[in-house]
């Protein structure tokens, strides 16, 4: 299977729970409060994805190599990572169209006022020069800068787990479930780690 | 039980009712889980058999009342607003009776100041109760005259029929005026206090609830403004009223106080 094909393969895999949204949508079948069904989802998935994003290298260092080539694991992390994108903006279009009726004025109080939202919004922020880098192109542009600069997923994920942890009213069991993931996920980029865990 | 209950126009609001589905399966009961789901989905496994409300403390004529002596009381049905300090809403029919008319019975002495609830508490079988999600049972309160004013209800139903286990079987609390979690679930004891008990969520986060709780869109919730309100079923919000539109009965309560101190 040729790349473009994995592509259009996997993005339409990774767009089904926003097609899933946009059907119940459709059928008024968000339940009692569709906004915050609509708001809840494409920010779980946003995070989902983030989190997706950052397994492909911990699997890719426990695969051997070929086996990493053929599944084409670059790619799959390029379309997750945009993926993760393509909710973060659904997730804000959500609160800033159906809470603030698109109003700058009070979404720059919001940003300004309430720390939660503050750390969300700089998580989206800081991944739209992902976004915009992501294309093999950029990646030959930009060399090494490229990596230090795709780096930042690192923040903006954790950004978005605390933005997660501060809207909780008391039951934090879900956003520290993510926090577990992502702490997990950090130390399997650690090499020795992992030539330790191979070796058994 | 029959349910027999006259609707009481005097204190019920002229407005369109929440769609039953709504305010039926999207429920805050955090003794039947977290999320809004959970207390539809594990209702069954709230045990209402032979419940009885012990109203007990500052009193002359301390009780435990069965549900049938609790039935004695006249019910009527009435339509009220609903707010959540989520940040949504629903209009109501309740079916119950003043919590005045309960309270007169055991004859509270002068020290009794305030009113605390405490709610079931049976982790054997609440899912939520497995998990110190707050300090159990759940506990809230009221001030004496907030308790005795004729707006405050003890509620046997809802949409004219008795209520499911996820509203809060039994039998439970409404304060129209005040933050819906102020309303306590599933009641099975009512203390007469001197001095102002501390709620749960007070007791979980005090910086960001307080004992009043009183509706106040010009008050905002540390993480989020309360001005206005998402009506359950909506898509868009619309203004938040001061009291939740029971100011001409409830404000004289709080003549003289900085609302935004007492939160």
């Amino acid at each position: 299977m040729n790349s473009l094909w994995r592509i259009v393969l996997l993005s339409l895999l990774c767009s089904i729970p926003a097609l899933d949204l946009g059907w119940r949508f459709y059928h008024f079948d968000l339940g009692a409060n569709p906004v915050e069904t609509l708001q809840h989802t494409t920010g779980d998935w946003a995070l989902y994805f983030l989190l997706a994003t950052l397994s492909i290298t911990p699997i890719n260092n426990l695969l051997r190599p070929r086996w990493s080539n053929f599944l084409a694991m670059h790619l799959t992390r390029r379309v997750l990572g945009l993926s993760a994108f393509c909710y973060a903006v659904l997730h804000l279009l959500a609160y800033w169209f159906f809470d603030l009726e698109l109003s700058l004025p009070l979404l720059v109080e919001d940003v300004l006022e309430r720390p939660f939202i503050l750390m969300g919004m700089l998580a989206l922020i800081l991944l739209i020069p992902l976004a915009m880098t992501s294309t093999a192109a950029w990646q030959r542009r930009l060399r090494q800068r490229w990596q230090s600069l795709h780096k930042l997923v690192y923040p903006i994920t954790l950004l978005a787990i605390i933005h997660y942890v501060m809207l909780v009213k008391a039951d934090l069991f879900q956003p520290l479930l993510m926090l577990l993931i992502f702490s997990v996920l950090m130390l399997l980029r650690n090499k020795s780690l992992l030539k330790n865990l191979s070796q058994r | 039980w029959a349910l027999q209950f006259t609707r009481n126009n005097q204190y019920s609001a002229n407005l369109a009712l929440t769609d039953p589905e709504h305010a039926l399966k999207y429920n805050n009961f955090y003794e039947l889980g977290t999320d809004k789901s959970d207390p539809y989905r594990y209702a069954d496994r709230l045990k209402t058999d032979g419940w009885t409300v012990e109203v007990t403390g500052e009193c002359l004529k301390p009780q435990t009342f069965n549900m049938d002596d609790l039935y004695q009381f006249t019910q009527e049905e009435r339509i009220y607003r609903f707010r959540c300090v989520e940040g949504w809403s629903m209009v109501v029919p309740w079916i119950g009776f003043p919590l005045a008319k309960l309270l007169k019975q055991v004859e509270p002495t002068s020290k009794a100041k305030y009113v605390e609830f405490v709610s079931i508490y049976d982790p054997k079988n609440l899912p939520g109760q497995e998990y110190r999600v707050l300090d159990w049972p759940y506990r809230e309160g009221l001030r004496m005259d907030e308790a005795m004013h004729p707006l405050t209800l003890m509620a046997t139903g809802i949409y004219g029929k008795e209520l499911p286990n996820q509203n809060g079987a039994p039998i439970r609390l409404v304060v129209p005026w005040k933050y819906g979690f102020k309303s306590s679930k599933s009641i099975v004891q009512i203390r007469l206090v001197e001095k102002q008990p501390t709620s749960s969520w007070m007791a979980a986060t005090p910086s960001e609830y307080g004992f009043y709780s009183n509706v106040n869109p010009n008050v905002a919730h540390p993480r989020w403004s309360q001005a206005k309100e998402r009506p359950l079923g909506s898509f868009f919000r619309k203004p938040t009223l001061i009291f939740n539109g029971y100011a001409d009965q409830v404000a004289q309560l709080y003549t003289g106080m900085d609302l935004k101190k007492y939160f």
